[in-house]
C-alpha cells in the first residue's frame, strides 16, 4: 500500500486506521487452526486495519478502495472457522466490532435495530432490562458480533423453535462499494446472506425479538442412537422446546477431561432440552422420555449442562487442537449416520454435539482431537471432511462455505442461487474487491492458474484415507482448573 | 528483542510445560475480548484483547515472534483483574501469563514501565513501594491496640493499610482485641508483601521479599496470615507457597482475608451488630478479592448482618465484576486509564440508587473515593468493616 494511499486513509480515518504490522498480524487468521504452508498460499496479511465507529467510517474506507483498488475484508470478532473474516488479497481489515450500539426497540411487530458489531450476549443483557430477549443466538454469544452471523448465516441456541438468523433479519442496511447506504428485506436480503459480506458491509439489523422468559432446561440420558433420534423426533413432534442439544457420551466425557478411547466406553447421550417457562410440559417430557428408553438426568446435571452451553471447545483442553466438521443432517437419518461416523473413525477421540434446529434437521459438530503442533495434523486434517462426506450420503447438506469450502457454494446455495452470486458479483464489483476469496475460491498465490479450495479437495482426497489410519491421542491433562460456571 | 523468547519465569518454577499446552489450548473463541476493561483503550483494534496477547505469546513460544517493546508496552495495559481468566473457554490461566510475560521483559531490559521502576526502586531501599520510612511501618498501631509477643495469628499490615490507609488495619485489629482473639505483629520487621512488583515482573526483587517475609513468620512460629488487603491476601494465599517452595523455604501457613475472620465471629455470636445503621449500599466485588481468592459471600454476609443496611446489587457482581481499574500496575503508570475505568464503575454503582459504595480493598477505596470527588457523584464511600464497627454495641 502506498504513501499516497495511507495518506488517504489517514486523512478520513485518522486514529481509527492503523498501519503497523504488529497491530495488523493478528488479523490474519480466525479461531481455525491452519498450517502455515495452506495460509502462504494467500495474502492473509493485511495492510491496513481499520475500526469503523460510524457509517462515514464505512463509506470513507470503501470509496478509497475502490478509488484505488484496495481489497476490504469486513470482520465481526472473527469467531468464525471457515476463514470468511480472513484476508485473500491483503488490502484492509474492516473491524467492525465498536459499531455496537442499539439503534432502537420497535414494539409492533417486536424488533429492536442494532449496529452490527453487536455482541449476541450484550443485546440480551440490554434487552432483559426491558422484559425481551434475543429469539436465538449462536453459542458464542459471549463474543460474536449479530453483523457477523448474518452474513456467515446459521443456527444455534433457539433454532428449534424460531429459526436460522436468516429467519429472525427482517432488515438491513448496507454500505455497497458504491458508497450508498441500502436498505434491504424479504427477498431482497438474500444475496447478502451467507455470503461473506461480498456484496457490502452491513451497518445494521433488524431483528425478531422475543419476550424474556426464564429458560428450563432438564437432561437425559439416551442409552443408543436410536432412542437418541426417537427421543428427538418425538420431541419436536408433541412439545414446543426452545433448544435440543446432543451430546455423544465422547464428547461428555472429553469435557470432564477423562481418558477416553472410541469404543471402550458406553455409546451413550446426553440431551439437554430447554424450554422457555411458559412452554414446559413435565408430564409430556417424561413419557417421551420413557418412550424412548431415556432416563433423567438429575436437575443440577442439566443446569450444570446449560450453564456450560457456551463452551463447546473446552474440550480443547483435552486436545490442544481439535479437528472439526460440521453438516446439517436430517433428524431421521441421525441414527445411520452417526453409527457411521463412529465406525469410520473407530480410533480416534471423537466427539459429538448436534443442535436440533427448525425443518427436522440437526446442525452437527463432530470433535476430533489432535495437536496442531504434531508432524502429522496437516494429514489429519483430512480426516475432518470424512464425517461430512458420511452425512452428504444421508441427505446431509454443508452448513456453510465461507473461504475453506468456497468450492462448495455450488452445493449450498444451489446452481441457480450460485450464478446470481457469480454474475451480481461480477457487475458490481468486477476487481473482487469486497472480501475478495469468500464464496467464489481464491486463487493460489504461487499457482494462479489453480483455486486453492480444488487444491485442498484435492489434498484432503488423497489424503483422507492415510488420515484415517493416523490416530492422534492425548494423555496430557490441562494442570489449570475451571473457574466458571461455579 | 530476542527471538525464540521463551517466558523463562514458567521455565524457574517447572511449568514451563503446562504453560506451553495452555497456550496452545486457547480456542481463538474471543470470550475474554469483551469483557477486557483496558481493551477498549486500544483503539478498539483486536491486538489489544488478551485473546491477541495469547496468540503472540504462542508465536514467541514457537519461536516465531518477538517480545518488542509494544507488546511489552501492551502487556502492562492489563489491571490483572482476572476477568478474562474467569470466562475463558479453556481456563488458561491468563494473568499468570501476563505476570511471566512481564518478568520475562522486566530481564531484556524492556520492562517495567516507569513508575513500576520507581516503586521498584522504593521497595529495595524502604521495602515499602511508597518510600515510606521503615521504621514507620507501625504507625497505624493505636495506644489502645496491644499486639501478643506470640501468638498463632498474625495480623499482616501491608505497605497500603499501614501506610496510607490505617483505618482498615485499625478496624481489624480492634475487633480482634474485642472480642479477646490474641494475634501478634511483626511491625518494621513486616516487609512488602511483593504483590505491586510480583504483578509488574520484578521477579527478583519479589524472591527477596518474599524469602524475608517467610523467614520471619516462620520464626515467630505463626499458623495463621489475617490481612485486610485483598491485594496482600491474594499474594500470600496464592503466590507465596509456590515461591517458598521455589526459594526451599517451609510454607506451612493458612492465610485468611479479614471478611472470613468477621463472618466466623458473625456466626459464632462473638459479633452482634446491634446499632441501626440507615443506609443503601451497594457492594463493589474486588477483583484480588472475588475472583482471585473467590471471596463473594463474606463481604455481603457481614453487610445483610448490619441492621438497617439494605444490599442493592449492581448488574456486574460476584464473578461478573467489573474492575476498579487500579490493579496490576495500571493506576501507577497509566493513571487516565485507570480512572475511567473507575468512573465508570462509580456511574453503574449510582445507577443501582444506592447511597453508598462499599467494598473492602484499599485499592479500590482509593479510586473510588477520587472518582466519587471528580464526578461530584451524591454516592458516599465507607469501608464494609468500617460499617461493622459502627454498628458493633
Ligand atoms: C465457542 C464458539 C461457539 C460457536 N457457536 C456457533 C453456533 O452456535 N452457530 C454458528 O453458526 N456458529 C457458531 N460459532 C462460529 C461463529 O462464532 C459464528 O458464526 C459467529 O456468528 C461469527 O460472528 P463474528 O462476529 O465472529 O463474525 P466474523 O467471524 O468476524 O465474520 C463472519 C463473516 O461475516 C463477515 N462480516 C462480519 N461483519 C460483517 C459486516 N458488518 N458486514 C458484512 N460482513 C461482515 C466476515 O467477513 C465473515 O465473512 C461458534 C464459534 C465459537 C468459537
Ligand atoms: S486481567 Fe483484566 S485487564 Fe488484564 S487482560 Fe485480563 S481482563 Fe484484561
Ligand atoms: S477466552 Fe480463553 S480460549 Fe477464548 S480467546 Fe480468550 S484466551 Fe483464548
Amino acid at each position: 500500500m502506498n504513501q499516497r494511499i495511507r495518506d488517504r486513509l489517514k486523512e478520513k480515518l485518522e486514529e481509527r486506521v492503523t498501519f503497523d504490522s504488529e497491530l495488523l498480524e493478528v488479523y490474519d487468521h480466525d479461531i481455525g487452526e491452519i498450517p502455515s504452508i495452506i495460509m502462504s498460499m494467500i495474502n492473509c496479511k493485511p495492510e491496513a486495519a481499520i475500526v469503523a465507529k460510524s457509517n462515514q467510517d464505512v463509506i470513507d474506507t470503501l470509496s478509497i478502495a475502490n478509488e484505488f483498488g484496495i481489497a476490504v475484508t469486513p470482520r465481526g470478532q472473527g469467531s468464525s472457522g471457515y476463514g470468511g473474516a480472513i484476508p485473500t488479497n491483503g488490502g484492509i481489515v474492516l473491524d467492525m466490532a465498536c459499531m455496537n450500539k442499539i439503534i432502537s426497540i420497535n414494539k409492533e411487530p417486536l424488533t429492536v435495530d442494532v449496529e452490527p458489531g453487536i455482541i449476541w450476549n450484550n443485546l440480551s443483557f440490554e434487552l432483559r432490562k426491558i422484559g425481551l430477549d434475543n429469539s436465538i443466538c449462536p453459542t458464542s454469544a459471549p463474543s460474536s458480533t449479530v453483523g457477523g452471523w448474518f452474513p456467515k448465516g446459521g443456527v444455534g441456541l433457539g433454532s428449534m423453535r424460531y429459526g436460522s438468523v436468516r429467519d429472525v433479519v427482517t432488515e438491513i442496511d448496507v454500505i455497497d462499494l458504491d458508497c450508498k447506504v441500502r436498505t434491504y428485506s424479504g427477498s431482497d436480503m438474500e444475496i447478502y446472506h451467507q455470503t461473506c459480506g461480498i456484496f457490502g458491509v452491513i451497518v445494521r439489523l433488524r431483528l425478531k425479538c422475543i419476550k424474556a422468559e426464564r429458560i428450563v432446561p432438564y437432561g437425559v440420558l439416551l442409552p443408543n442412537t436410536e432412542s437418541a433420534q426417537s427421543f428427538i423426533i418425538k420431541a419436536r413432534e408433541r412439545l414446543k422446546p426452545y433448544t435440543i442439544i446432543l451430546h455423544s457420551s465422547g464428547y461428555i466425557r472429553m469435557r470432564k477431561q477423562e481418558n477416553y478411547e472410541n469404543g471402550n466406553g458406553t455409546q451413550d447421550f446426553h440431551a439437554l432440552i430447554a424450554f422457555e417457562e411458559s412452554n414446559k410440559d413435565d408430564i409430556t417430557l417424561k413419557s417421551i422420555i420413557d418412550e424412548s428408553a431415556g432416563k433423567s438426568l438429575s436437575k443440577e446435571t442439566a443446569m450444570e449442562e446449560w450453564e456450560d452451553r457456551f463452551y463447546p471447545m473446552r474440550i480443547k483442553k483435552f486436545g490442544p487442537s481439535v479437528l472439526v466438521g460440521e453438516f446439517y443432517l436430517p433428524e431421521k437419518c441421525f441414527d445411520r449416520a452417526w453409527t457411521e461416523i463412529e465406525k469410520d473413525l473407530a480410533n480416534d477421540t471423537l466427539g459429538m454435539e448436534a443442535v436440533v434446529v427448525n425443518d427436522n434437521k440437526m446442525a452437527v459438530l463432530v470433535y476430533i482431537l489432535d495437536n496442531a503442533k504434531s508432524m502429522f495434523y496437516q494429514i489429519r486434517m483430512a480426516k475432518a471432511l470424512r464425517p461430512l462426506g458420511i452425512a452428504l450420503r444421508y441427505g446431509g447438506s454443508f452448513y456453510t462455505a465461507g473461504l475453506w469450502l468456497a468450492n462448495n457454494s455450488k452445493e449450498l446455495f444451489g446452481m441457480k442461487k450460485y450464478n446470481y452470486i457469480v454474475n451480481t458479483k461480477k457487475e458490481r464489483d468486477s476487481k473482487l474487491l469486497l472480501n475478495p476469496g469468500k464464496i467464489i475460491p481464491p486463487k493460489i498465490r504461487q499457482i494462479p492458474l489453480l483455486n486453492i479450495c480444488v487444491f485442498m479437495n484435492l489434498i484432503s482426497k488423497l489424503m483422507s484415507p492415510i488420515a484415517k489410519i493416523s490416530i492422534y491421542k492425548n494423555r496430557y491433562k490441562s494442570v489449570f482448573n475451571e473457574k466458571h460456571g461455579e | 528483542m530476542t527471538k525464540n523468547s521463551k517466558l523463562s519465569l514458567f521455565d524457574e518454577l517447572g511449568l514451563s510445560e503446562s504453560l506451553d499446552y495452555a497456550l496452545s489450548t486457547c480456542a481463538r473463541c474471543g470470550f475474554c475480548k469483551p469483557v477486557c476493561p483496558t481493551h477498549p483503550f486500544g483503539g478498539g483494534f483486536e491486538a489489544f484483547s488478551p485473546r491477541s496477547k495469547i496468540y503472540h505469546l504462542k508465536k514467541i513460544k514457537d519461536g516465531k515472534g518477538e517480545l518488542t517493546n509494544d507488546w511489552v508496552e501492551r502487556l502492562y495495559q492489563c489491571t490483572t483483574c482476572e476477568r478474562c481468566v474467569e470466562v475463558c473457554q479453556t481456563d488458561i490461566p491468563l494473568v499468570q501469563i501476563w505476570e511471566a510475560a512481564r518478568a520475562e521483559s522486566v530481564k531484556m531490559g524492556s520492562g517495567p514501565m516507569p513508575a513500576h521502576k520507581k516503586f521498584g526502586k522504593f521497595v529495595e531501599e524502604f521495602d515499602n513501594p511508597y518510600g515510606e520510612p521503615k521504621a514507620e511501618r507501625d504507625r497505624w498501631l493505636l495506644p489502645d491496640i496491644k499486639p501478643s509477643e506470640k501468638a498463632e495469628i498474625l495480623l499482616f499490615g501491608g505497605c497500603t493499610c499501614s501506610y496510607k490507609m490505617p483505618p482498615m488495619l485499625q478496624t481489624g485489629a480492634k475487633i480482634l482485641t474485642r472480642v479477646g482473639i490474641p494475634f501478634c505483629y511483626a511491625g518494621g520487621k513486616e516487609v512488602c508483601c511483593s504483590s505491586p512488583i510480583l504483578r509488574t515482573g520484578q521477579i527478583e526483587s519479589a524472591k527477596r521479599l518474599i524469602g524475608s517475609n517467610v523467614d520471619l513468620f516462620n520464626e515467630m512460629g505463626v499458623k495463621k496470615i489475617v490481612t485486610p488487603c485483598s491485594g496482600c491476601s491474594k499474594t500470600l494465599r496464592h503466590d507465596y507457597p509456590v515461591w517458598a517452595k521455589h526459594l526451599g523455604k517451609k510454607w506451612d501457613i493458612k492465610v485468611v482475608h479479614f471478611s472470613e475472620i468477621y463472618v466466623d465471629l458473625l456466626r459464632q455470636k462473638k459479633l452482634k451488630p446491634v446499632r441501626e445503621l440507615k443506609r443503601k449500599v451497594t457492594y463493589h466485588d474486588p477483583c484480588h478479592l472475588g475472583r482471585a481468592q473467590n471471596i463473594y459471600d463474606e463481604p455481603r454476609e457481614i453487610l445483610n448482618s448490619i441492621p438497617g443496611i439494605e444490599l442493592i446489587e449492581m448488574d456486574f457482581k460476584r464473578k461478573d465484576s467489573k474492575c476498579c481499574g487500579a490493579g496490576g500496575g495500571v493506576k501507577a503508570n497509566y493513571p487516565d486509564m485507570a480512572t475511567e475505568i473507575s468512573n465508570s464503575r462509580v456511574k453503574e454503582a449510582e445507577e443501582t440508587g444506592a447511597d453508598t459504595l462499599v467494598t473492602m480493598c484499599p485499592f479500590c477505596q482509593t479510586s473510588f473515593t477520587q472518582s466519587l470527588k471528580a464526578l461530584n457523584s451524591p454516592l458516599q464511600f465507607a469501608g464494609v468493616e468500617e460499617l461493622l464497627l459502627e454498628s458493633l454495641e
